[in-house]
């Protein structure tokens, strides 16, 4: 087991790579052979993914810093062992579940092309392996160069993926997406690189290190004066905050997922943009204690504007998927201002509203894709009525729309909640850490993004699924071997986040449970008061007695066993009732 | 002293000079015959078989030992080694990729030129002595002069061959003017090292600092010429443009690389302890050099020009390494050392520029060279192999994983933050680093674009692949190795091990270890 749990992690990195290699060398010329082995290649991956989580959450292998399924390698090496750069890889709570994020949605999008795509079929396929590659390594890595490695790869393939097989104005969105990203990224390259200096020269270990346990250790020494740390923190933001993307930088992406082909959109949607605010709490938060605690004010307030010009904006579209794409703006604003709370429940509600993001959003670009396949519209001036063409597409669109605005009993809910309690609770020192720097005044105006989420995903679904039957002339467009309503196929790809959306909205619990020891130990380690920290339950306590929220929280858990219903009550009782639900 | 006593440590120096002459010789009798088949293809093999031979040569002797005989005015040091390797490396692929030049009748003196400027890089990394670096750069630079002239018979590029004359013998003119300066303030020596007196000392003495600046800069300048930094960056275009595309890979590399080692050589005279007026215009040059070459080539609509800009933006980044110096700790690698960084970098540009160049030298459009964007659109549809080397190449010029050009950025720019904030130059340091990094998003966007028109277009021209095999085995090898030594950690090595065997330490062992040098050191836990 000792060599499974050595090399598993490499494996999920390179095993797509083997997959695109065997598609291009491998797979002939048919079409159908490219996509299944396209498939395969992804659902191995998958399997490699889920495997690993169970070997972790065995706690197998080896384990450094709080890092399962450590590895590493000697990759840069100069005949100097004072160079620690090295091919490292480990994975913890947080990035546990960002992999099986990943590693679930890429079949997905592999499988959502199969009617799509027919031009240059192979090097699409090729090039999404080799994307959700460079996302699997991302998640992995704990060197600092191989995360940056992995990190500036991923542009190369949503390049020409956009570029050759996205809309109308494919090379603008395409070009507009890679240098807006780049544009940041190498300011977070010289950030990096001045960390690692800062690290060597001062850190006293007389090593130059990009090992990422290394630099948070060096971080949370207190080290690093706060003047360096700001200007270290800004360096490293301007690249996450590109690919989050957070308010003011944010105009690539409408445009890139507008443009992007079905499968560019989800995977953009789903795991890209979850490379910034994974840059956010992986390195951001923990080595920089004092640069985040100083910008988390100025953070806060453009995650607000981007949640609300996101929702604003939104509303104002009138084609679909350029709705959906800035309701991911919005949507993104909540996980940045959730995890500057630097509040257990803020950032465990971001890690959570990451994922949740990823799957309704995905899901919702899915659905909306197949649309577009039937009606060659998004314009929903030109749509409506759709319910009846298309019952089975209404449901999901439905599920989806609802997960997405958060409706309790639906993923989205959680995360929401989580980050809401966090922000207004941050300023308080009751949970063993010590007070963040938000509070109450920032929570109320991003609580009115929820409200205009709902009322722009509503207002969504009500112009295209009801009302009066509208379709473009000519349409529904049959000759591709499209049914008028979802075939198998699609069912197939929609019912699986479906049922996630579901399970994870009624019992996040396992989810919770297994990030939070990682958060609290990777990422808010510095604020930690006595060591004694229990999780939301407090923090969501303390707001109960303060707000109105307490009625919502309270509601849930009349209707669910989710585990933060237990807000209220003591520690004991939390651990009671986790005996209780696990015998 | 018998004179054979020096051979064994300057072979490979040797086999090329007498190489040079033969490939010169051949040419005789191949204009008095009738030009039959393997008399045009003569010159060029055995051309490749001397600097292979070469190569190999300077493998075997290894890193030279401290003992090594050197004659007056030459100097054998772990420099020398790394440029043999490095530049004999790369000028076996420019052989293979000018294989098929010139159409004219020419080739004896083609190759022969290609050779004599190869050996003018060696003695470059081996003079001791500022008149025989002098002529070695000469030596290096006479024979691109006439390459350039010679590749196409076309009017442009005889206009490109005279202005690059022109400009080079003007500022070969400053440069040595600068080295006459340089004279005086040594006390009358022109030894590079070894001489005692001209050490620090010299450089913090008040009578001596208006000519040491005087020399420095006057020299730089014709420096600046070869690296082809602002404001000497103006030929570069045109000349570029003019000579055929793997000439302009060959003029991207060794008169670069000549004048990185010259600069070397030049400052560690005085150990990098030069007076900070010669650092800031050093600073200043570099920042405006990335900026200027990156801004000039976004508005280039000409592939050639594009990558012409582009090698003016590259010499401002290696700059950033000369300006760090090197790093007096034992090992200190490419990540701290700035001279290591910029003399890997300066390899991996060379092997990435012919790269991209080979490309764009493989394509004809009836007849014609290939060389305006549009003609490049749509290449992966036409020729798969070549598109995929081009972007390799392209993406390792933009500093993008998973190519070695990443690897280059980050020892440069490493390098520059790890002069430290106790450093006095440290603080600009950092300030020119960021700046570095900012410039090579700026040329994202103008490599973008070749990639961009390579995949993401429709093919809208006919061209054919010409140039035969040798050519495309160039290619392969320039775009292989971007990606070879980004994964290889042995590649990786043996090319950081060459660069970590401190190359100017043999130079910096004479000359007291200078205050800041040593505060560097201390600094350093």
């Amino acid at each position: 087991m000792d060599f499974v749990s050595n090399w598993i992690l490499t494996a999920i990195i390179f095993m797509p790579v083997l997959g695109a290699v065997y598609v291009w060398f491998g797979s002939g010329n048919r079409l159908p052979q490219i996509r299944s082995a396209a498939m395969i290649g992804s659902m191995l991956t998958l399997l490699l993914v889920v495997w690993a989580a169970s070997l972790h959450s065995q706690g197998q292998g080896q384990t450094v810093d709080g890092y399962g399924l450590y590895h590493s390698s000697n990759w840069m090496a100069d005949g100097d062992s004072r160079i620690d750069v090295n091919y490292t890889v480990g994975i913890d709570g947080v990035s546990k579940w960002l992999l099986v994020l990943t590693a679930f949605l890429s079949p997905l999008a592999i499988w959502a092309s199969f009617s799509s795509i027919t031009n240059r079929a192979k090097e699409y396929y090729c090039l999404l392996l080799l994307l959700e590659s460079g996302m699997l390594g991302v998640f992995c890595a704990l060197d600092l160069l191989l995360f940056y490695v992995f990190f500036e790869f991923t542009l190369i393939p949503l390049f020409f993926l956009i570029g050759t097989w996205g809309g109308q104005e494919r090379a603008r969105a395409a070009t507009k997406f890679f240098l807006f990203t780049v544009a940041g990224s190498v300011l977070t390259f010289a950030g990096v690189l001045y960390l690692a200096y800062h690290q060597f020269q001062y850190g006293g270990s007389g090593v130059f290190s990009l090992n990422i346990p290394t630099l948070v250790h060096h971080g949370q020494s207190g080290l690093i004066p706060a003047g360096v740390q700001w200007w270290i923190f800004l360096g490293l933001v301007a690249g996450f905050a590109v690919k989050v993307p957070l308010f003011p930088v944010h105009t690539w992406l409408p445009l890139a997922h507008t443009e992007a082909p079905t499968a560019g959109s989800v995977l953009l949607a789903g795991v890209l943009l979850k490379l910034g605010t994974y840059g956010f709490v992986r390195l951001a938060l923990p080595i920089l204690p004092a640069g985040a605690e100083a910008f988390a004010h100025f953070m806060s307030v453009m995650a607000i504007a981007g949640i609300i010009y996101g929702a604003l904006a939104a509303w104002a579209q009138e084609d679909v998927k350029k709705l959906v794409a800035y309701s991911s703006v919005s949507h993104m604003g909540f996980c940045v201002l959730g995890m500057f709370s630097l509040k257990m429940a803020g950032v465990t509600g971001s890690v959570m509203y990451m994922l949740n993001h990823g799957l309704s959003t995905a899901a919702l670009f899915l659905v909306v894709g197949m649309i577009y396949e039937r009606y060659h519209t998004r314009d929903m001036n030109k749509l409506g009525g759709l319910a009846r063409q298309m019952p089975v597409m209404a449901i999901f669109l439905i599920i989806f729309t609802l997960s997405s605005i958060g409706l309790p009993g639906l993923n989205g809910f959680i995360g929401e909640m989580l980050v809401l309690i966090g922000t207004a609770s941050s300023g308080e020192t009751h949970d063993g850490l010590i007070a963040g720097p938000l509070g109450m005044a920032y929570a109320v105006p991003a609580a009115t993004g929820i409200v205009l989420g709902a009322i722009y995903m509503l207002w969504m679904c009500r112009r295209v699924l009801f009302g009066p039957v509208n379709e473009p002339p000519g349409t529904p467009d049959t000759s591709a071997g499209l049914p008028p309503d979802l075939n198998g196929r699609e069912i197939g790809i929609l019912a699986p986040i479906a049922v996630l959306c579901l399970v994870i909205g009624v019992w996040p619990k396992p989810m919770i449970e297994s990030m939070q020891p990682a958060i609290e130990e990777h990422i808010l380690a510095s604020r930690v008061v006595d060591g004694d920290m229990d999780v939301a339950q407090k923090d969501a306590d303390a707001v109960e007695q303060e707000t109105g929220i307490a009625f919502m929280i309270s509601k849930d858990a009349d209707s669910k066993p989710i585990d933060f219903d237990h807000a209220g009550e003591s520690k004991e009782v939390i651990e009671e009732s986790g005996v209780r639900n696990g015998s | 002293m018998d004179l054979s006593a020096y051979f064994p440590g300057f072979l490979p120096e040797l086999v090329m000079v007498v190489g040079a002459c033969a490939v010169l010789l051949l040419g005789a009798p191949a204009r008095a015959a009738v030009p039959g088949d393997m008399s045009k293809q003569a010159p060029g093999i055995v051309a490749i078989i001397v600097t292979f031979t070469a190569l190999i040569i300077s493998l075997w002797l290894g890193h030279p030992a401290s003992e090594t005989a050197c004659p007056p005015g030459l100097m054998a040091s772990d420099l020398l080694y790394y440029v043999r390797i490095g530049g004999l490396g790369i000028g076996v692929i420019l052989l293979f990729a000018n294989l098929h030049l010139p159409v004219a009748n020419e080739r004896a003196e083609f190759f022969s030129m290609i050779l004599f400027s190869l050996t003018g890089l060696l003695i470059t990394a081996a003079a001791n002595d500022l008149l025989v670096l002098f002529f070695a750069i000469e030596l290096v630079s006479v024979p691109t002069y006439i390459l350039v002239a010679l590749t196409r018979e076309d009017k442009r590029a005889s206009e490109a061959s005279v202005k690059y004359f022109f400009l080079g013998a003007m500022a070969a003119a400053i440069m040595v003017y600068g080295f006459s300066f340089l004279y005086g303030a040594l006390g009358g020596t022109t030894t590079i090292a070894g001489a005692d007196s001209m050490t620090s000392a010299a450089a913090s003495t008040n009578t001596n600092t208006a000519l040491i600046v005087a020399g420095l800069l006057l020299s730089f300048a014709g420096v600046f010429f070869k690296l082809a930094a602002v404001p000497f960056h103006s030929y570069v275009a045109d000349v570029y443009e003019g000579a055929s595309s793997t000439i302009s890979g060959l003029l991207g590399f060794l008169p670069k690389f000549a004048g990185l080692v010259a600069a070397v050589k030049l400052l560690s005279i005085f150990a990098w302890d030069v007076p900070p007026q010669v650092l800031w215009v050093l600073w200043i040059v570099a920042a405006v050099t990335m900026t200027v070459g990156n801004t000039i080539a976004l508005l280039q609509r000409n592939v050639k020009r594009i990558l012409a800009y582009s090698s003016v933006a590259h010499s401002g980044y290696m700059m950033i390494g000369l300006i760090v110096g090197p790093s007096l700790l034992a090992g200190a690698g490419p990540m701290r050392d700035g001279v290591s960084a910029m003399l890997f970098y300066m390899v991996l540009y060379g092997a990435m520029n012919l790269g991209a160049f080979a490309v764009l030298g493989t394509l004809a459009k009836s007849g014609e060279s290939v060389e305006d964007i549009a003609d490049i659109e749509g290449l992966n549809q036409r020729h798969p192999g070549l598109a995929l080397a081009m972007a390799l190449c392209v993406f390792s010029l933009m500093g993008f994983p998973p190519t070695a050009g990443l690897l280059g950025k980050v020892y440069i720019f490493s390098s520059a933050f790890s002069v430290g904030a106790d450093h006095p130059f440290g603080g600009p340091l950092v300030v020119l680093a960021v700046i570095g990094v900012i410039n090579s998003a700026i040329g994202a966007a103008y490599y973008l674009r070749i990639v961009a028109a390579c995949y993401n277009r429709e093919s809208r021209t006919e061209t054919q692949v010409v140039g035969g095999p040798a050519l495309r085995l160039a290619v392969v090898v320039c775009s292989g190795l971007m990606l070879l030594l980004f994964i290889s950690r042995d590649a990786k090595s043996a090319a950081a091990t060459v660069v970590t065997k401190q190359v100017v330490t043999k130079n910096l062992a004479r000359a007291s270890v200078t205050p800041q040098v040593a505060e560097r050191d201390s600094a350093t836990p």
